[in-house]
């Protein structure tokens, strides 16, 4: 054989030998962290403003533990980054620490894919302990069987509403104020709605999602489960009457399913002009409210209830977990302790963040700069809050389910009655 | 030359059948080197994923828990669920918007390119949107196609009333989408018609007009019916992919459209699978799909036989 060609046998001993070299460099890339550095990846959805924050945090905590690189896999569409974990859990190439949303957690708590995270918030070296922890916050996430999930941070769904929006449909009240005061009813609420819708004005903006729809019964003194996890919405007189005047509101035009508004005059656009009352959102309103170039314009009040005296409503969630088959348990535990401790959050949520803090201890980020004029609410709906119901939240695609046939109601293709019933089907199936 | 071949292999013919027997054998390895990549390709993206789609039909899984055989459950489940049947529907009635009228369309153009000078111009025109990623296109017809995007504005300034919601009213959706379908697809149906125009003999054609046959009879006379093998190729192909019709959904439409007025069959399964975690009933909708598929593909080889000529 002339030595210039290349047989058979070389071409594959030549490929073995490439592959074998690939092997051993990937082993040696693995997070493992058996020796003294680790790399861990961790993911979450979120905004190109938001990647920014977590890339600030991701350098201070390189600062801090020089030996452990943390490289963060962003996905920008919530409603895409599920179906992809699912993808890599089941392919076994899961990030190591990921963000879950709260009508997910149910479903991967559930599974057995995530860690048990006691340890991370036990001991007397931990960087956030238990009890730093909003308790209504862990939702699905605690079960008898551990501590698999814990939140990153809230949003309890504010009534932002406009001055002059209010001004211009001839309402003199501050809503805000009637909240402090303890008066802030349901029926001064419709009054207002009422009154904007009058005016051409849109009343109050709601997105279409279980917050939604369980804050207005909760705030009509209502019950969607009990205590053992049943749907008993039905079967609750208060509950099926809050549902009633909710698409009351809805197909009178006092209130808008900010969903359906189209892209070019969406929720945002028509509060930051000044044609709607009231927006039911979370923190990240102030983003909303600075875009409008006169953000004193704007505050919040908590949801209304029957009495007037401040009530329970929806805390919108996400939790941090750790991989069950992480190879980097140590870092990742590390990295979780640093990213939901006090100081964590405060870098996170700082300087007009778009969350409130779930641990005790950084609340000066909600209070600092003084803004909204009644910031404090959103501390204060938080404590009172509640998170997704663990039995809706257990099953992948149940709460966008529901929210589907409250969309019918919401558009007034379905009665009220026929919707009820429609959820209560979807919730038996799921059981 | 087979003579001069005969007379060199004759005198001894038993090692110049070893040496092409060694050569064919050397040669089928080759050959079998060289397919790999695609055989490889196929075995992993087409028929393993086959096999496991089969075996999850019959099972529940979830992607994290352990599987659980269920028999014909998820068929059941799936043929009861009123969701599944209207993707159902919309997928069929997709397919009859979008195959006749694109075809038609996409005939149309073709004749008219037939004999016009300087086509290349127009056929690059025509299938730009083919080779563009049907994403980047959805994406642009949704700015396209909103309640106040431009299609409208300029509706209201031509009839002076607003014009509808394309993607927000459960009556305009599924419209919004055949449109968006129609042009994506429109390039490629052309450029196989006037390839198949041009590959008439132009004898024919000839003959047809000495005979007296004007340009419309010379069309439904000559042209349509030698056209016809080209017609139902186009037609069998234009089915199946109207019947996979996914991205356009996904993009334009959210969650399949109010009142799922545009959820097909395919985005039934990708939502089944990836948003409700449940592979299995998505399994089954899938072989309920692939069994559609077969039946109106073997409907219109049964028609094939009645309407498409070919030429001996």
């Amino acid at each position: 054989m002339n030595s210039n060609t290349f047989s058979r046998r070389n071409f594959f001993a030549g490929a073995l030998g490439v592959g074998a070299l690939l092997a051993t460099t990937a082993c040696g890339q693995s997070g493992g962290a058996a020796g003294s550095s680790a790399k861990i990846t961790w993911s979450t959805w979120g905004t190109p403003e938001e990647g920014q924050r977590f890339k600030k945090f991701n350098a201070q905590f390189k600062t801090d533990h020089p030996t452990i690189t943390a490289t963060l896999q962003m996905v920008p569409s919530y409603s895409d980054y599920h179906s992809k974990l699912l993808t890599q859990l089941t392919s076994g190439t899961a990030p190591d620490v990921f963000y879950v949303g709260d009508d997910y957690i149910g479903k991967f708590v559930s599974s057995g894919v995530l860690m048990d995270l006691t340890p991370v918030v036990d001991g007397a070296d931990a960087k956030v302990k238990l009890a730093d922890f909003n308790p209504a916050l862990f939702g699905a996430g605690k079960t008898d069987k551990g501590l698999f999930a814990l939140p990153n941070d809230c949003n309890p769904d504010v009534f932002w509403f406009d001055k002059k929006a209010l001004a211009a449909a001839g309402i003199t009240e501050n809503p805000a104020d009637l909240a402090a005061a303890g008066i802030w009813t349901i029926e001064t609420f419709l009054g207002m709605c009422a009154k904007l819708a009058a005016k051409g004005l849109h009343g109050a903006m709601f997105w279409n999602y279980w917050s939604t729809h369980w804050s207005w019964v909760a705030a009509n003194g209502g019950q969607v489960f009990d205590a053992a996890g049943k749907f008993v919405l039905p079967e609750d007189p208060k509950s099926v009457a809050a549902i009633k005047s909710l698409a009351d509101g809805f197909t009178s035009k006092s209130f808008t399913v900010a969903d359906t508004l189209p892209d070019g005059s969406g929720a945002d656009s028509l509060f930051v002009s000044h044609k709607a009352g009231f927006y039911v959102q979370g923190r990240y309103g102030i983003a909303t409210a600075q875009q409008s170039g006169s953000k004193d314009d704007y505050d919040i009040a908590p949801w209304p209830t029957v009495s007037g005296k401040p009530g329970s409503s929806g805390v919108a969630a996400s939790y941090l977990v750790i991989n069950a088959k992480t190879k980097a348990a140590d870092a990742a535990k590390t990295f979780v302790g640093d990213f939901l401790s006090a100081k964590g959050q405060t870098l996170r949520l700082a300087d007009g963040g778009n969350a409130v803090p779930s641990v005790k201890g950084a609340d000066s980020v909600v209070l600092d700069g003084n803004y909204p004029a009644h910031a404090k609410s959103f501390l204060d709906m938080t404590s009172a809050g509640f998170e997704d119901f663990a039995v809706e939240a257990k099953v992948p695609g149940l709460s966008s389910d529901v929210s589907t046939a409250m969309l019918g109601m919401y558009q007034g293709k379905t009665s009220p009655a026929d919707t009820i019933t429609a959820v209560s089907k979807l919730m038996q199936k799921a059981v | 030359m087979t003579a001069v071949l005969a007379k060199t292999r004759t005198p001894d013919a038993p090692p110049v059948e070893r040496g092409e027997a060694s050569w064919r054998k050397r040669d089928r390895w080759w050959g079998l080197v060289f397919v790999s990549p695609q055989l490889i390709g196929m075995c992993g993206f087409v028929l393993l994923p086959f096999a496991v789609g089969l075996v999850l039909a019959f099972a529940q899984w979830d992607g994290l828990t352990q599987l659980t055989w269920v028999g014909f459950a998820n068929f059941q489940a799936e043929l009861a669920d009123p969701v599944f049947l209207r993707s159902i529907i919309n997928t069929l009635v997709l397919a009859l918007i979008t195959v006749p009228v694109g075809l038609a369309l996409s005939l149309l153009i073709a004749v008219a390119l037939d004999k016009l000078r300087g086509r290349t111009g127009y056929l690059l025109l025509y299938f730009a949107p083919v080779m563009t990623s049907s994403i980047a296109i959805s994406l642009v017809w949704q700015q396209i196609l909103r309640a106040d995007g431009p299609l409208n504005q300029a509706f209201s300034k031509v009839f002076g009333i607003p014009g509808p919601d394309w993607l927000g009213d459960p009556h305009f959706v599924l419209a919004a989408v055949s449109i968006v379908t129609i042009w994506s697809s429109l390039g490629l149906n052309v450029i196989i018609f006037l390839a198949g125009l041009q590959g008439i003999n132009p004898h024919v054609l000839e003959a047809a007009r000495v005979d007296g046959a004007g340009a419309f009879r010379t069309m439904m006379a000559i042209r349509l019916p030698l056209l016809s093998p080209v017609v139902f190729f186009s037609t069998v192909v234009a089915v199946i992919s109207s019947f996979q019709t996914f991205d356009v959904v996904f993009v334009l439409t959210k969650n399949g459209g109010p009142d799922n007025s545009a959820r097909t069959i395919v985005y039934q399964i990708y939502d089944e699978g990836f948003r409700h975690f449940q592979f299995g009933m998505a399994s089954a909708a899938s072989i309920i799909l692939l069994v559609l598929t077969l039946v109106v593909t073997a409907v219109q080889l049964g028609l094939q036989r009645r309407f498409v000529h070919y030429e001996s």
